[in-house]
């Protein structure tokens, strides 16, 4: 397969990028855009340690391809969401409850939580849960990102952390 | 150039003071600095690198700008190690983060040692910080006094400086004793006076939080090195043969775009590219034909355990097992059997290489990076002061990245490529070629009582090629364990909870089926038989968590305990509330309550993240994890073959803290919660539907199994 030219919006920026069409997307923003915040784990949209949001919605990003992404759509990475310094509530939350272990699946969780917050604001505990169980993670901090999220979800059942 | 050690010590600001200490030893000196440290590496039968263990050796450093540096082979594997030790160093030395710097896991900064495993970092290497700081403050009083004039005895550290009692006026700061001076504190073996921590923690975030949060955690695939290309293996289908590849066909994969070179390389084919995709397409379109193992794995699990084993070691004997067994009134005998486990850290296992003339740099995020430079040195057929490894946040660990493979075979290619490589195992390759699978293991297991339900005599035949000991739960006077190893088809290593893990949830299954055999309440009976008195209160605590004896469960949920010891110093006491439904066989886990003796807690935050986590894992054990093994072929490919713990599985966990044992010296706890879990659960399926199961894990299709044929 040739390789073909691409400008993808990438955290509010255009980024010109020269790759196979079927380049996964998350493989776009680490080798070529230097993106590293995006992990891979599996390649197989298993565990969502990949996602990033597409015009607002999460996707694992190993299963998209740049072609995908070629229209303009909105990309956006951990690395759009905020800076050390400048957090954004979501990832000030995950800081303050603790809601990691190693990190690594982290920033696709909060990619995923990102998204879930926008699209309801004050998501039940059944809610989350559904929204984050494609999200895996080893060090099994559910809990901690469980209450993380309520306490951005303005919900009442925090457990003592 | 990369710096040596001395030039990597001297490097932190200008003069240095630095104080190497290990434990065990009575001497205190001043030592040699060009011959810091002299490690004591004994040289094993194979050949390999041994190190003792005894004297965990570590560095502080104190530099002219008044900054403490930290020094350690261990390393972070998310488990909170360097927030741990900020915290202890923050208040030994009275000191802001600001003025700490902790390094882990670099071989030319950091002495020799050992790996990180068995919950043991927090235990010995921190614990010796803490003791070790505050001998380091006496010692720099001596060399305030020496460097002022004042008398020592009106000289007292005091939050990084040593001030006069009598005139507070005079005071200096510790950078200004920087004086290139070595100095070799020995710390006594016995550690019963030293005055442990009243309370360390202040609920102090990760060191590593705000990183973590914004992506900028930099893990070793995010790591770049100019010039860097991917590098990548064919791997064979078959679990770890590494087989002879029969006929390869290379042209095809040398046109994938991106692609810079593909070769015959050691038993399979090598490719190097510019991008990681471009590497996995290459390898992907290699038509290789293998040769099929001559030995197949055997379908029955449990007889491929037993056949064959020989009698490989007496891990316990006490007294005389059979006439013990023969006085009981009652004897109860059992077998069990658990599966292959696989560590599934998120990170799959990745390494950069960087070979130069007489120098290969490797960063790796690996639990040993003394035995990686030395697997690499091997590889290279470079001595090990030409190598250096450099360990970055590795994405989990578990057990799986202690092998070290991928280090030496980056720098090989590395090698092979004439520029930097990374290699970035894929999933299914981590998992189905490179993994050491956790040992699946069988257990017989019989013990005698006394009518009034104490345990008499036991004993234990564990089937099991790698026997790290079991440490014993309860008092009984006749004992004998024996450890029988038979020739696994496949490799096996260390994963969460090692050996604790398969014994606990024999031993602790059984006795549940012993107290029930007398008829006694499974919490009565371990309190009468545990052979530790500090688990009494853990019993009491955890019994009252769970509303034990207070609260009827509902039809088809049940309650169940499991009790565990690890290593002498952990101590655990876990219950579990399931519930199973009929229909579908699935079992539900409603609730966890844990309470556990782990000495003084360093980190609130960090210590229930890893207990909550490794009770989480003895979930995955008990309903949900195996690897699926047949024939040659390792069906587990990824998550979607092997289900890990996730949101929806996770109950309620409450965990309590008592420090009763011994107080003080913190204990670790990263592993123990997870086989004393299994082993409640497996006791709370029982409660609720009465089945006994001798296998885990206990998936849906095999509690239907079990509920049609009437097991129990």
């Amino acid at each position: 397969m040739a390789k073909n030219r691409y400008s993808l919006n990438v955290n509010g920026q255009r980024r010109q990028v020269e790759a196979e069409p079927d380049e996964p997307l998350l493989w776009v923003l680490r080798d070529f855009l230097g993106l590293t915040g995006t992990k891979f784990a599996c390649g197989e949209g298993e565990c969502g340690a990949c996602s990033v949001l597409i015009d607002g919605d999460e996707y694992p990003s190993c299963q998209v391809s740049v072609e995908d992404v070629a229209g303009g759509e909105e990309i956006v990475t951990i690395e759009g969401l905020g800076k050390p310094g400048e957090l954004s509530p979501v990832q000030k939350a995950f800081m303050d409850y603790t809601a990691f272990g190693c990190g690594y699946c982290t920033p696709g969780m909060i990619i995923a939580a990102t998204a879930l917050l926008r699209s309801n604001p004050h998501p039940t505990r059944d809610q989350i849960i559904a929204a984050m169980d494609h999200h895996l993670c080893r060090c099994a901090t559910y809990p901690n990102v469980l209450v993380a999220i309520e306490s951005l979800a303005g919900s009442s059942d925090e457990e003592d952390n | 150039m990369s710096p040596t050690r001395r030039d990597g010590l001297a490097g932190l600001g200008g003069a240095t003071l630095a104080y190497a200490f290990q434990v065990g030893c009575s001497r205190t000196e001043t030592i040699d600095y060009a011959n810091f440290p002299a490690p004591e590496k004994k040289e094993r039968q194979d050949g390999r690198p041994n190190y003792p263990g005894v004297d965990h050796r570590d560095w502080l450093l104190i530099s002219s700008d008044g900054t403490v540096s930290a020094f350690t082979a261990r390393t972070e594997m998310g488990q909170g190690l360097t927030t741990v030790m900020y915290n202890l160093l923050s208040q030994a030395l009275e000191l802001p983060d600001e003025r700490i710097r902790v390094v882990l896991g670099d071989t030319e900064l950091c002495p020799e040692d050992g790996p990180t495993t068995g919950s043991a970092a927090t235990h010995y290497f921190a614990w010796n910080f803490w003791r070790a700081c505050h001998e380091i403050k006496k010692d720099l009083v001596l060399l305030a006094a020496e460097a002022t004039g004042l008398p020592s005895e009106d000289l007292e550290y005091r939050a990084g400086e040593i001030v006069s009692r009598s005139d507070s006026a005079q005071r200096i700061g510790i950078g200004d004793l920087a004086n290139g001076q070595v100095r070799r504190m020995n710390l006594a073996a016995d550690d019963s006076s030293v005055r442990p921590p009243a309370y360390i923690d202040k609920g102090t975030l990760s060191v590593h939080a705000e990183a973590i949060v914004t992506g900028t955690l930099q893990f070793t695939g995010d790591l770049t090195v100019e010039g860097c290309l991917y590098g990548g293996l064919l791997i064979p289908p078959y679990h770890h043969h590494m087989t002879r590849l029969l006929d390869k066909k290379l042209n095809k994969a040398r046109k994938v775009p991106d692609i810079v070179d593909v070769r015959r390389k050691w038993w399979t084919v090598a490719a190097i590219g510019r991008t990681y995709s471009s590497v996995q397409k290459a390898l992907a379109t290699v038509e290789a034909e293998w040769e099929v193992p001559d030995r197949p794995v055997e379908l029955d699990n449990e007889r491929e355990i037993r056949s064959g084993a020989v009698l490989k070691q007496v891990m316990d004997r006490k007294g005389d097992v059979d006439a013990g067994l023969r006085r009981s009134g009652l004897v109860v005998s059992e077998s069990y059997i658990t599966q292959y486990g696989s560590q599934f850290p998120m990170q799959t296992d990745t390494a950069v290489a960087k070979v130069e003339p007489g120098r290969t740099t490797v960063w790796v995020g690996s639990q040993s990076p003394f035995l990686a430079r030395y697997n690499t040195a091997v590889a290279m057929h470079q001595p090990e002061s030409e190598v250096h490894v450099v360990g970055l946040p590795m994405g989990g660990g578990f057990g799986a990245k202690a092998g070290h493979i991928v280090a030496s075979e980056a720098a090989n290619l590395a090698e092979m490529s004439g520029t930097p490589v990374k290699y970035v195992y894929s999933r299914k390759e981590e998992v189905q070629h490179r993994n050491r699978y956790k040992e699946s293991v069988v257990i017989d297991i019989s013990s005698g009582l006394t009518p009034d339900g104490r345990l008499l005599a036991r004993k234990m035949d564990i089937f099991q090629d790698e026997g790290h000991g079991t440490e014993e739960l309860y008092n009984i006077p006749e004992v004998l364990t024996l450890r029988h190893a038979a020739k696994m088809p496949f490799k096996h290593g260390t994963m969460r909870g090692t050996s604790y893990v398969q014994t606990c949830f024999a031993v602790e299954s059984h006795t549940d089926m012993v107290a029930e055999a007398i008829g006694m309440d499974p919490l009565v009976f371990r309190k009468r038989n545990v052979l530790l008195r500090a688990f009494s209160p853990l019993i009491d605590s955890c019994a009252e968590m769970m509303r034990y004896g207070k609260y009827q469960p509902p039809d088809d949920h049940g309650v169940g305990f499991g009790i565990i010891n690890h290593g002498g110093r952990q101590l655990g006491v876990v219950g579990a509330e399931v519930s199973v439904d009929r229909a579908s066989g699935e079992i539900k886990v409603v609730r966890l309550c844990g309470a556990y003796d782990i000495g003084v807690v360093i980190n609130r935050n960090t210590a229930r993240m890893g207990i909550r986590g490794a009770m989480l894992w003895g979930l995955g054990y008990a309903l949900l994890e195996e690897v699926q093994l047949d024939g040659h072929s390792c069906h587990t490919t990824g998550f979607s073959s092997y289900r890990i713990p996730r949101f929806s599985d996770t109950p309620p966990i409450e965990v309590a803290f008592l420090d009763n044992q011994h107080p003080g010296a913190p204990r670790g706890c990263g592993e123990m919660p997870l086989p004393a879990t299994l082993a409640a659960i497996c006791n709370a399926v029982y409660n609720a539907i009465g089945v006994r199961f001798r296998a885990i894990p206990m998936t849906p299709e095999r509690v239907l199994a079990a509920l049609r044929e009437g097991l129990s």
